[in-house]
């Protein structure tokens, strides 16, 4: 807010298919499949669905509500945010969380992200052709990864040109800005993530197998059948709740910011639905459709077990590939597959880069292009330690810290605050204001007692179970803990950095901070 | 596929798309000017 006028989006389908093109990434097409799998099949859509309607779409409704009012007042990050929800004078240093976790995340997803981007190239000009066995596909990997030097590749030097390229394109769209970057970018990729999306799930369900034992539909079932006994497994229960988190981007701050930019009178009950329902067709539909049911179909039921095992990444860049060298035209849709993977990352990661830029702008005053080459030059040397000891655990621990942990600790702060502090019935009708849609009062109660009290279980059974292991790096390799300690410092680091940049703005821009009117 | 994976599956794809259908009717329906006009007096 530099000079004095802050961007709003042009359009509602826009911010909804930005927020919807942040909550849509990889986890989507990958992690969902995977965690059904592994959680009692098609009975797990129950636990996920409960977790949806009594933790999802509140935590949707609650950031969008406090993104808007908190824009009004000036503010587009949590900070700020919460501050003008409760005048208390440490509560905005609670609000880093929803700038540090967008910041962590964003320096080892951009990494991964560029392997789509390289992966598509690859599938396209057929670079992993020669790799036909689990096996070779694995080593090729690795050997991208830098992780085997006696592989396809000699080194890191693919792999980085390719993260050179990722980075750029996504510092570009966010140097743009919100309208004319993150606004415009998600009008285009969003549409064409669906139809590819489509396409692939149709010549999924349209494969012939190679074993007349193997076909689609046991290839659904699979992935669909139900093991109600799983159900009275709480893992299971949590598994999903963790499932919810993950998919919506709720519990990060990207959604607090992202509605800070829209105006005073616009829904957003509605829109906030749309976008969780939006993630949830991608998710449940057309995620739940592609990988599982063509990994079945290929590598039959025997071998299943062991793939689901091997994790989403495994079965995005070692399986995934496998199958489109199998079947006709299997360059063309592997490349699909992994430009859906990009399009899908590159939608959320511009949205983790918005957070800490709008930060520099609003609480800074520094403009909104330097705010940006900022951002840039920071998060370029915060991504080195992801890239060059990624096999240290280096990318494990920033995505416990940032998007595990900060997530769960982040939802529980703001969730109480939007419904205590700030108080349900204010919080109810700032909800309401300019509604499309009348939320059925039930909500009322969710969003005050059930929300929080679900938040609270999830986070005291983690302290329970984990923290003390955790902390002390019980499940850490010794040869990583140095690399592991390493990155903690870094994080800590980064933590003081913020609280020393929201001092300062504290110090120099009182007249912001002290804003009591809310503004159109 | 066993019948209770075609239940499951054809009751949350159903569930999710009458979702979308719901958002996208009131996405696409105008606003009724009564209700923006009571908010605002409100206001």
């Amino acid at each position: 807010m530099a000079n004095g006028v802050r961007e709003k989006w042009t359009s509602k389908l826009g911010v909804i298919l930005a927020v919807a093109g942040s909550a849509i990434g990889l986890g989507n097409f990958l992690r969902f499949p995977v965690q059904a799998v592994r959680n009692g099949g098609g009975a797990f859509i129950i636990p996920y669905l409960v977790a949806l309607l009594l933790l999802g779409i509140p935590l949707m409704w609650i950031e969008w509500t406090v993104g808007r009012y908190g824009g009004a007042f000036g503010h587009s990050t949590a900070p700020g945010m919460f501050h003008s929800l409760w005048r208390n004078r440490y509560i905005k240093y609670f609000g880093l969380i929803g700038i540090f976790g967008p910041i962590v995340i964003f320096i080892y997803y951009t990494y991964v992200e560029s392997w789509t981007l390289a992966y598509a190239v690859f599938s396209f000009i057929g670079t992993y052709a020669r790799a036909t066995d689990e096996t070779a596909m694995a080593g090729f990997l690795k050997s991208y990864q830098g992780l085997d030097a006696s592989g396809h590749f000699s080194g890191l030097g693919v792999a980085y040109l390719f993260f050179l390229i990722t980075f750029a394109v996504n510092c570009w769209v966010v140097f743009r800005g919100i309208t004319k970057g993150i606004e415009w970018l998600c009008k285009w990729a969003m549409p064409a993530l669906f139809v590819i999306a489509v396409i692939l799930a149709v010549r999924v369900l349209t494969l012939r197998p190679p074993n007349p034992d193997w076909t689609v539909g046991k290839g659904l079932g699979y992935m669909w059948n139900p093991n109600f006994s799983a159900l009275k497994d709480a893992r299971v229960w949590l598994a999903a709740a963790g499932q919810i988190f993950f998919t919506l981007s709720v519990g990060i701050g990207v959604i607090l910011t992202y509605a800070s930019y829209l105006s005073r009178r616009d829904d957003v009950a509605l829109s906030g639905l749309s976008a969780a329902s939006t993630n949830e067709l991608a998710e449940v539909i057309l995620g739940g459709t592609i990988v599982i049911p063509a990994a079945f179909i290929f590598f039959g039921p025997d071998q299943m077990t062991g793939i689901a095992k091997g994790g989403a990444f495994n079965l995005s860049f070692v399986t995934m590939p496998l199958i489109f060298e199998r079947i006709p035209m299997g360059a063309v849709f592997g490349g699909l597959w992994f430009l859906l993977l990009f399009l899908a990352g590159v939608t959320s990661s511009i949205s983790l880069a918005q957070p800490a830029v709008s930060f520099l702008t609003d609480e800074l005053g520094i403009t909104k292009r330097k705010a940006a080459a900022v951002f840039a030059v920071v998060t370029f040397l915060l991504c080195q330690p992801a890239i060059f000891f990624l096999g240290n655990g280096v990318l494990d621990e920033l995505d416990f810290w940032g998007g595990t942990f900060c997530l769960v600790l982040f939802a529980t702060i703001e969730t109480i605050l939007f419904g205590w502090v700030f108080g349900i019935d204010k919080a109810w009708s700032e909800l309401h204001y300019g509604a499309d849609i009348t939320i059925p009062r039930i909500y009322r109660y969710i969003i005050k007692y059930v929300t929080p009290l679900f938040l609270l279980v999830i986070l005291g059974v983690w302290l329970y179970q984990e923290w003390v292991g955790v902390i002390l790096m019980r499940k850490v390799a010794a040869a990583q803990r140095p690399y592991v300690l390493g990155t903690r410092v870094l994080l800590v680091a980064i933590l003081v950095g913020l609280a020393i940049a929201l001092k300062i703005s504290w110090k120099k821009r009182r007249d912001v901070w002290n804003r009591t009117e809310a503004q159109p | 596929m066993t019948p209770g994976g075609w239940i499951m599956l054809v009751c949350s794809w159903a569930a999710i798309l009458a979702l979308n259908v719901f958002c996208l009717y009131k996405l696409f329906t105008e606003k009724p000017a009564a209700r923006i006009t009571e908010k605002d007096g409100q206001e």
